[in-house]
């Protein structure tokens, strides 16, 4: 670096450069293009090598639906301060409740991820079970060319996508555990999938008495 | 349309009759290599046997093949009640053969090798093929086709 | 002007109701056409009598099966999309029909009569010598009951497409089963290259697009 002049005048300045106008190369998507689209038959030989990757090493479904959760995890907790990061300044703050932070998923996240929205949002309706939320795919583009085989018919793989929401909810301070179920819905969405999102105890204890204050 | 070769086989899927024509050369080009060996008629009787037996098997016993195109030729096949197989392989632009090689049959074969009282029974190693009309007549008809 | 036998000349009908002969310049009117797309044609007063020839309706378009041959010569699929257009036979005929096909093919391929040419190569350059165009083996197969077409993947997968003797456009169809398999069977994590193809997405997508082919 020594042969570059500039160096020696910067040399007391963070590492960190940061454009006059505030936007960094973290405000820009990789990709440049207006639609910004990447190439999906790629990203499905990518999966389906994950898939298989994880397969190799593993005794059940449950196992390796643990796996491809685990894989998505870390990418949930980075994909959160990305996308809290390019939201304008005045809105830039993170979710503080659940409902908040369940929008902010299947908007922000799956706008972004799959570049369009979930398809809904629902609440358990079992009183015993308030701290279980639904967010419902009918068709993960995760899942778009996998045949899951018969006699593996518990697993779906959109496990790794239910890793990513798992990352954003622990980001963003709401622990829970979130598994993907195959509802299949007759002909017209036979991949449909519900994102289970259960938090922990004290998540739903903490929204009850800030509700009340 | 160019006929590359033209061959007969008998009941006892011997081939009794082989005859190939140079195809006309085109100026500016290399010269068309033919190959046709005695290897080449043994290749040609198992490749149309197994696809008539396939062909019947999938499609009937009255099905019959007809013929297939290859990207570089095509191979049409007629077979008469008497298990004579006749084979001609023709460039892949020509329409169906079917009724040239039923000629051949009933116009060369019938009048010449058949009605002929000098020709054997069986014509082993093209025995009473050869001869001189039969030869003749065919190589006039086909001419005459291309 | 001579009509063999019905259906066996070719023909065209223009759009003044008139039909040409593909082999003459004679020209004959239609008189009416009836719903089995039958037509009787009148032909010019010289001729005695009406004919009756029956048109092959171009709608009548009918994709019977489909086999999937792996580069050794085994059978990884097969599905009938059409009761009776082929003869029911058993999946260890059709394991024996796949390899059977298989060493069909590599023959067909060696007995081209045409040796093919390798281009000259270009002059000025040091390129090595230009290879020859490889012969292509078996590409459509004809008999009186149906027509198959086999596409030859550059891996050397077979797809043999079983289909009506008039059925036009195999190509477009055939290119189109080759999408679905590369979508739906190669990016699936649970699909062994090479081993007999379990997948629902792709029987589905499968069978929906050659529903539309033959209700068309």
């Amino acid at each position: 670096m020594s042969s570059l002049p500039s160096s020696a005048s910067t040399g007391k300045e963070s590492g960190l450069r940061v454009p006059s106008n505030g936007k960094t190369i973290y405000h820009r998507p990789i990709n440049r293009t207006k639609t910004s689209e990447l190439s999906q038959a790629s990203f499905a030989f990518l999966f389906s090598e994950m898939v298989a990757y994880a397969q190799k090493r593993v005794k059940g479904i449950q196992e390796l639906e643990h796996k491809l959760n685990v894989q998505g995890h870390s990418i949930g907790i980075k994909l959160l301060d990305l996308l809290l990061y390019r939201e304008p300044a005045r809105t830039q703050l993170r979710p503080q409740n659940i409902v908040a932070l369940l929008h902010f998923i299947k908007q922000n996240v799956w706008l972004h991820l799959f570049g369009r929205q979930a398809d809904r949002l629902e609440k358990s309706t079992d009183a015993e079970k308030p701290d279980e939320y639904m967010i419902i795919d009918n068709e993960p583009l995760v899942n778009q060319y996998i045949s899951v085989p018969r006699e593996m018919s518990q697993l779906n793989c959109a496990a790794f996508v239910a890793g990513v929401v798992e990352g954003v909810c622990d980001g963003a301070d709401f622990p829970a555990r979130v598994t993907a179920h195959t509802v299949g819905e007759g002909e017209m969405w036979p991949g449909k999938t519900v994102f289970l999102v259960k938090f922990r105890s004290e998540v739903v204890e903490r929204e009850a008495f800030l509700a009340k204050s | 349309m160019v006929v590359y070769s033209f061959y007969i086989f008998d009941r006892h899927t011997e081939c009794v009759y082989v005859k190939s024509w140079m195809p006309p050369q085109v100026p500016g080009t290399p010269a068309p290599v033919l190959s046709t060996g005695s290897d080449n008629a043994k290749l040609i009787f198992g490749t149309v046997f197994s696809l008539r037996n396939m062909v019947r098997k999938l499609g009937g016993d009255d099905d019959a093949f007809i013929s297939y195109r290859t990207g570089q030729y095509k191979l049409h096949f007629y077979e008469t009640p008497a298990n004579l197989r006749f084979v001609m392989i023709t460039d892949t632009g020509s329409a169906s053969m079917r009724n040239v090689l039923h000629q051949i049959y009933i116009n060369l074969w019938v009048e010449y090798v058949v009605k002929n009282p000098l020709a054997p029974v069986e014509h082993k190693g093209g025995a009473g093929v050869n001869n001189e009309l039969f030869e003749l007549g065919l190589d006039q008809f086909i001419r005459g086709l291309m | 002007m001579k009509v063999a036998s019905k259906g066996h000349s070719l023909f065209r009908i223009d759009n003044t109701r008139r039909v040409w002969f593909s082999n003459s310049q004679d020209k004959i009117d239609i008189l009416e056409t009836n719903s089995k797309a039958e037509t009787r044609f009148m032909v010019s007063p010289s001729w005695p009598d009406t004919l009756n020839l029956t048109l092959v309706s171009p709608d009548s378009r009918t994709v019977f099966s489909l086999i999937i041959i792996n580069k050794a010569g085994g059978l990884i699929y097969n599905k009938t999309f059409h009761e009776g257009g082929l003869n029911k036979i058993s999946t260890n005929d059709y394991l024996v029909l796949a390899g059977t096909f298989h060493g069909v093919h590599a023959i067909t391929a060696r007995l081209n009569p045409v040796k093919p040419v390798a281009p000259p190569p270009t002059p000025g350059t040091n390129e090595p010598p230009n290879r020859p165009e490889p012969s292509s083996g078996l590409e459509v197969l004809e008999t009186e009951n149906f027509r198959m077409q086999c596409f030859n993947t550059l891996t050397g997968t077979k797809f043999l497409l079983f289909t009506e003797t008039t059925q036009t456009n195999v190509d477009v169809t055939i290119k189109r089963i080759y999408d679905l398999y590369a979508d739906y069977v190669m990016k699936n994590p649970f699909y062994s290259l090479e081993m007999p193809i379990r997948c629902d997405i792709f029987d589905r997508k499968l069978l929906s697009y050659i529903r539309e082919i033959n209700n068309r």
